[in-house]
């Protein structure tokens, strides 16, 4: 783990130190270097379990990070950005993250071509700058649910003020093509198609937020995809049909926020339907309440996860022939391994502002995983485990 | 009555934005049309990387400054870590970038008046230069 973390702190800053000489060979306007970075440690108090990674031992190594950014501002208009991320998590790829060329015509319009971050819900495109969220970890039960993080394409936000309303509105349109995680396997995933449009209103202290995002996905998953091609050869399609990881994903998502100089009240909810069986629907939200003490903040949230597949009972007769007994085994044994998920998590927290880019922050978080767990998502069961376990962390946030 | 000075300065050391009270903040700009005033939100909008009917360049003072703390406890209505973590999610998602910093007062005032169409805030009582006007003022 130690040695994890050292080779990925110097190989960021033997970059930033490759990279500063050019800094300074530029005028201070037109090439703009920031980063950010944050330390976590983390310890779950059960020795049957995993969550968000962390199991019964003390560990450093799931969500600590360093990211760079670069930004060249070609004129008022134009810029290319980049943002590199290295992580500890061996679950998540280290590199690019952003790359992209931005076109700003004026202060209301801007489009990015390019590598960017899929802005499904409120932090989803900042979900590695810790020190932009009060909590230490985001609401897992919430953020645990958008699979992919990127995509490569096109982004056009405009905003507007109307009557001392801010109005933001903001389109994409791209592709993803890369792996995901689910319980520790990689999967090799396409999304065509994947575009979304969300608005966002301001005024005062309050904000509110709305997105629809959708992508046609094309999971690979070869024994699902041989196991269908069988069901289909002995005649039942509606099995077979099942058993399609591919097809259309939808995601919708609301929020509300309200903040001003002593509290904070945060909240999302969302909605992921998905034409694939193999392809859950997830219904979730959070609500996170905090004061602030300056330079503290505390706060307690909870949050919590329905995700459920629409099993088919099985159409193959038992007890006909061994061969249809083995298919009705192997189909059930399948939807098994499909297992629906429901998670509750109830954070408290606190944040302690030390310099104007250095955040330090203590949290618990009292996870319940109900009925099945199914091990693809943040909760993990070891052997043995009750479905209660508390996540103590502490972390330093930093940007520069 | 000691229990009660010492709860008091507790409570004003704890809480700093509240000890804002007494001071009057001026948002001083650099505009050829000099009848432009602005109302609260449109000033926090301004500050908050938000879309303007006319074109202005807000410019902020450090994050230690005094009348910047002022101005977040009166205008912006969030603390410095709140508006700190705003900026670092806008900076590392490629949307706004906060405003330019300049060093002091002083400072502010010779940059206000090289830069047309550039805004920003002092302690009422300071002397503006001809050329700049007060497009809003909060007590």
């Amino acid at each position: 783990m130690t040695r994890r973390l050292s080779t990925l702190f110097h190989t960021c800053w033997l970059l930033l130190l490759c990279v500063a000489p050019t800094l300074h060979a530029e005028t201070e306007d037109k090439l703009q270097l920031s980063g950010f970075a944050r330390v976590i440690l983390g310890y779950l108090d059960d020795e049957n379990a995993e969550y968000v990674g962390y199991d019964n031992s003390i560990s450093a190594n799931q969500q600590s990070l360093l990211g760079l950014q670069a930004e060249y501002l070609f004129n008022d208009e134009l810029s290319v950005t980049g943002q590199v991320v290295g992580f500890t998590d061996d679950q998540r790829n280290s590199g690019l993250e952003w790359l992209y060329i931005s076109y700003s015509p004026s202060n209301a319009l801007q489009i990015k071509l390019g590598r960017q971050r899929i802005p499904f819900f409120n932090y989803s495109d900042s979900l590695d700058v810790g020190f932009a969220y009060p909590w230490l970890t985001l609401p897992q039960q919430f953020y645990d649910t958008a699979f992919f993080s990127t995509f490569d394409g096109v982004l056009a936000n405009y905003q507007f003020a109307l009557n001392d309303w801010q109005i933001n509105y903001e389109g994409y349109w791209g592709r993803f093509d890369d792996k995901i995680y689910l319980a520790s396997e990689e999967i090799n995933t396409q999304v065509i198609g994947l575009f979304g449009f969300n608005t966002s209103f301001a005024y005062k202290n309050l904000s509110l937020r709305a997105s629809y995002n959708q992508g046609d996905v094309n999971i690979e998953q070869e024994e699902a995809r041989l196991f269908s091609q069988q069901l289909r050869q002995f005649g039942f399609a509606n099995n077979a049909e099942w058993l399609d990881a591919n097809g259309l994903i939808q995601f919708y998502q609301l929020s509300a926020n309200y903040e001003n100089l002593d509290y904070f009240l945060r909240s999302e909810v969302s909605k992921m339907v998905s034409d694939g069986g193999l392809v859950a629907d997830i219904e979730s939200f959070y609500i996170s309440a905090g004061y602030n003490f300056y330079p503290y903040t505390f706060y307690i949230s909870y949050s919590q996860k329905d995700l459920h597949f629409d099993h088919r009972p099985s159409e193959i007769p038992l007890g006909v022939t061994p061969e249809l007994d083995f298919l009705a085994a192997t189909y059930a044994d399948v939807i098994g391994r499909f297992a629906d998920d429901k998670a509750t998590g109830i954070k408290i927290g606190s944040r302690w502002d030390w310099q104007p880019n250095i955040a330090f922050k203590a949290e618990m978080t009292f996870v319940e995983a109900q009925d099945e767990i199914s091990n693809d998502y943040a909760v993990k069961d070891l052997g043995g485990f009750d479905g209660h376990a508390m996540l103590y962390q502490l972390g330093v946030e930093w940007v520069f | 009555m000691k229990v009660y000075s010492t709860l008091l300065l507790l409570f004003a050391f704890c809480c700093p934005h509240h000890m804002a009270a007494a001071e009057t903040i001026i948002v001083v700009a650099n505009t050829s049309d000099k009848s432009i005033k602005l109302n609260r939100q449109q000033v926090r909008n301004l500050y908050m990387g938000g879309i303007m009917p006319y074109d202005l360049k807000a410019i902020a003072l450090p994050p230690e400054n005094h009348t910047r703390v002022i101005f977040n406890t009166k205008v912006v209505g969030l603390t410095e870590s709140r508006i700190q973590s705003y900026w670092a999610q806008m900076r590392f998602t490629g949307r706004k970038k906060a405003p330019k910093e300049i060093k002091n007062e002083m400072s502010v005032l010779e940059y206000l008046q090289n830069h047309e169409g550039a805004v920003g805030y002092l302690l009422a009582g300071t002397p503006i230069p001809d050329g700049l006007s007060v497009i809003y003022t909060v007590r």
